[in-house]
């Protein structure tokens, strides 16, 4: 579960300090305002918005590679800041632009980060073949990184994050530069992950792919949440069959 | 599974994998690398050789400056090592991508701070071993060594370059620290600045003890010689220690062994607990300020006006080059810190009393100084000209797509940054010309000497950069060590050696009346033609392959 209390981001205060943002003198520019939210177990959640909303700012907060100017955010009912190591053990988190290990082969980088997340070589051995068969990789195990392309790329990046089982996945823009048969893939893969009771919480601008796969959506402008709900219940709510009319309207294009 | 032995594990498949591209490279190319490699050391090796020869003959106490000589490397080796990983630290700390991979990942700080830490060590340390392996070969030749020296050397040479890059380490991180908790970070860099020159004045070493004793004038031209055998100093023990255990005292050689091994396991403590500490809310205030999109314009209104003369499109990138220097205090603050320490030690001459020794000691003082600066021009021209097409990253296609030329692409970058290290470097000339006072003659040589320099390592630095152009790569420590960088300082060096050696060697022989007068112009006139001729090879060779290799990649 994912618990997220009146998280606010202000670039331009104290990174250092948590409630600097409120010191009128420093100049600011607001990227996240009050924003809370909880997402229970198994939930797959959709975050929408236009770019520059504040996406990617949630992610990376929850995740730990920005910090908050104010609030707070509980991973499984604990506070990522108060024991980063164990609750990262838990995340699974795939960025828009991931890093990869260019020199290493796609076999020597499945490995790698199996060992980062201390799983023994036999259990990392099982899970290579069964993820490398299940994201087409099994062709290119001695291929290095820096000759794949994005597509493939994004294939060993998913297989790589399942690798630890995580409890809780953040997605940034998961399907970039995927093929149809990718995408199919992996939209089916998250919602028998979230079925199986992983948390999800993905950022997307493809709004077919939160209608297909989301529990529940959210819709975020300017750094503020303006809406929240499932599919039906926004569909309800403001009289419309489809998500883009609805977008476009809180979103004001 | 620990991350220590994952992360032994990647370095390895790294290097595996780094022999297998190199095995499907071009053999040729292979060659040409060993050859080139080879020949360096052993060029390197026969010139300290021969110092070595030529101080022999100093009748007294050559032999004396030779061993001092070793204590002094150390203290310059570790002063260079702290330069090169406050430079590397900051890139593999806090601007590598690798960083926010490894924080989403279960591995405590400390962990990550060690590594990276590690990392920068190897990046900053690797090229010397071209200035350390040739220095210590022909001092052990010299002095008909046993082989032993050689492996006390290398044993020795671990824990103080552990030291050395630590210190580096250790002060980018407080350095980043601060300047991001201070507002005005160019006032914070002024601080830093004074906070180096009080360093210095406590560390500077006086002179002229008894002006009766010749050995003095030794003293007076390397001041640095008694710094280095200050025993507080790592670079004192790690000399102190290799001579003792080579001549068998085992007692004393291990005695320093112990202290550097325990100062070299503080150090990495001190780095692991400054990174548990420190590291990450650092790291995320460097990430928030690139992330923070509010800037001012500064003087930046003002560009317009000045640069009025330029062609639209050449205006348009000298523009953007100046204020993507000026916005990034680790361009900026590293060239400042570089060029102003070498300006304190020019604006100092006259407290060692130089300006009133012997012109011979006073020309050699003024040619070892246009050598020193020119080191520096290397060292930023291998840092900051050569990476800049490199660092234009995925952006390039903006530049490569626009109505304008590579050529006049790579002109721009040429004159733009000749024209700020021309500046520089004949401002400090004329400082240390003024200060030694020497002749307006001696003055014309050094300025033509570091103007020759100067457009050298920029054409050499641009051009290569274009050939070597590595649009992927985001660090600037990984672009600057890699192959292409490495040559590039490589050579850089080689052009200084062969246009102010010779130089530096005919006023030398003029001024102990072994050469007339009459013979030292004509000489003069040859070796300035020789250095017109190595610096248009300089220039106008890699640039020309530098625009021809860009034309032919165009559609990246």
């Amino acid at each position: 579960m994912i618990e997220i209390n009146h998280l606010s981001k202000s670039y331009g205060a104290d990174a250092s300090k948590p409630n600097s943002y409120k010191d009128s003198s420093v100049k600011k520019a607001d990227a996240l305002k009050n924003l809370t939210l909880t997402i229970p177990k198994g939930e797959l959640f959709c975050f929408l918005g236009p770019n520059g909303a504040g996406k990617t700012t949630t992610i990376k907060i929850l995740t730990g590679l920005l910090q908050a100017s104010s609030g707070s955010v509980l991973i499984n009912g604990k506070d990522p800041s108060k024991d980063h190591i164990t609750s990262k053990r838990i995340i699974g988190y795939i960025p828009d632009m991931p890093y990869l290990y260019e020199r290493l082969t796609t076999t020597e980088f499945f490995e790698f980060t199996g060992e980062l997340y201390d799983i023994d070589r036999d259990a990392i051995n099982q899970r290579l073949e069964d993820s490398f068969s299940l994201f087409g990789l099994q062709e290119y195990k001695n291929v290095l990184v820096k000759d794949l392309s994005h597509g493939l790329r994004q294939r060993l990046i998913y297989a790589s994050t399942f690798l630890h089982d995580p409890q809780i996945l953040f997605i940034d823009e998961p399907l970039i530069g995927l093929d149809p048969y990718t995408i199919r893939l992996i939209k089916d893969l998250l919602k028998k992950k979230a079925e199986n009771g992983m948390t999800i919480f993905l950022t997307t601008h493809i709004l077919a792919l939160a209608e297909d796969i989301a529990h529940r959506i959210g819709i975020i402008l300017r750094g503020e949440l303006v809406e929240l709900g499932t599919l039906p219940e926004l569909y309800e709510k403001h009289g419309k069959n489809n998500l883009e009319d609805i977008f476009l309207s809180l979103t004001g294009n | 599974m620990s991350f220590e032995s994952a992360i032994i594990k990647k370095i390895k498949f790294t290097f595996v994998n780094l022999g297998r591209i190199l095995s499907i490279q071009s053999k040729l190319k292979v060659f040409f690398i060993l050859v080139f490699t080879i020949g360096l050391i052993a060029g390197m090796w026969l010139i300290f050789y021969s110092g070595f020869r030529y101080l022999d003959t100093i009748s007294g106490f050559g032999s004396i400056i030779i061993n001092k000589l070793f204590t002094f490397f150390f203290l310059g080796m570790g002063l260079m090592l702290i330069f090169s990983s406050i430079i590397t630290s900051y890139s593999t700390l806090f601007r590598s991508e690798e960083i926010p991979f490894l924080i989403v990942r279960p591995i405590s700080y400390n962990q990550i701070t060690l590594y990276k830490f590690f990392e920068s060590t190897l990046l900053s340390s690797w090229a010397f071993v071209f200035i350390i392996l040739p220095y210590m070969g022909a001092f052990a030749a010299y002095n008909k060594m046993s082989v032993f020296f050689a492996f006390w050397t290398m044993l020795f040479s671990i824990p103080f370059l552990i030291v050395c890059s630590g210190i580096g380490s250790f002060l980018i991180i407080i350095f980043v620290r601060i300047s991001q908790k201070v507002k005005n970070a160019f006032s914070f860099s002024l601080i830093f600045l004074c906070l180096i020159l009080v360093v210095y004045l406590y560390f500077s070493p006086s002179v002229y003890v008894d002006e009766e004793l010749e050995v003095f004038n030794i003293s007076r031209v390397l001041p640095g010689l008694n710094l280095a055998a200050n025993p507080i100093l790592p670079s004192f023990w790690t000399s102190e220690g290799i001579m003792a255990l080579t001549n068998g005292q085992v007692f004393r050689g291990f005695m320093f062994l112990f202290l550097l091994v325990l100062t070299a396991t503080g150090t990495l403590f001190i780095i692991s607990d400054l990174g548990g500490v420190l590291f990450y809310s650092t790291w995320l205030a460097v990430v928030e300020g690139r992330q923070n999109s509010q800037r001012k314009p500064l003087l930046f209104k003002k560009l317009e006006t000045i640069l009025f003369f330029l062609p639209h499109d050449i205006k348009a990138m000298v523009k953007k080059d100046i204020r993507i220097f000026f916005r990034d205090p680790v361009q900026w603050s590293q060239v400042l810190i570089f060029f102003g320490l070498i300006g304190l030690y020019f604006v100092n001459l006259r407290n060692f009393n130089y300006h009133e020794i012997d012109a011979m000691w006073r020309n050699l003082i003024a040619f070892l100084n246009v050598f020193c600066l020119s080191m520096v021009l290397s060292s930023l021209g291998s840092r900051f000209i050569y990476p800049q097409l490199s660092l234009e990253g995925q952006g390039f296609w903006v530049i490569g797509l626009s109505p304008t030329t590579m050529k006049r692409i790579i002109l721009t970058k040429f004159f733009s940054s000749l024209f700020a290290m021309i500046f520089i470097s004949v401002l400090l000339i004329l400082i240390s010309s003024f200060m030694l006072n020497v002749s307006i003659y001696v003055q014309a040589i050094t300025i033509f000497l570091i103007g020759s320099v100067s457009i050298a390592v920029c054409g050499l630095s641009t051009g290569l950069g274009a050939i070597f152009i590595d649009l992927k790569q985001r660090n600037p420590a990984a672009i600057v060590s890699g192959f292409g960088g490495t040559l590039n300082l490589i050579l850089s060096l080689c052009f200084m050696v062969v246009s102010i050696v010779p130089v530096g060697l005919i006023l030398h022989l003029e001024t102990t009346y072994k050469i007339t007068g009459q013979t030292a112009n004509n000489l003069l006139i040859l070796t300035g033609l020789w250095v017109v001729v190595v610096v248009l090879c300089s220039s106008i060779l890699p640039l020309t392959m530098g625009i021809r290799s860009l034309n032919k990649k165009k559609g990246f």
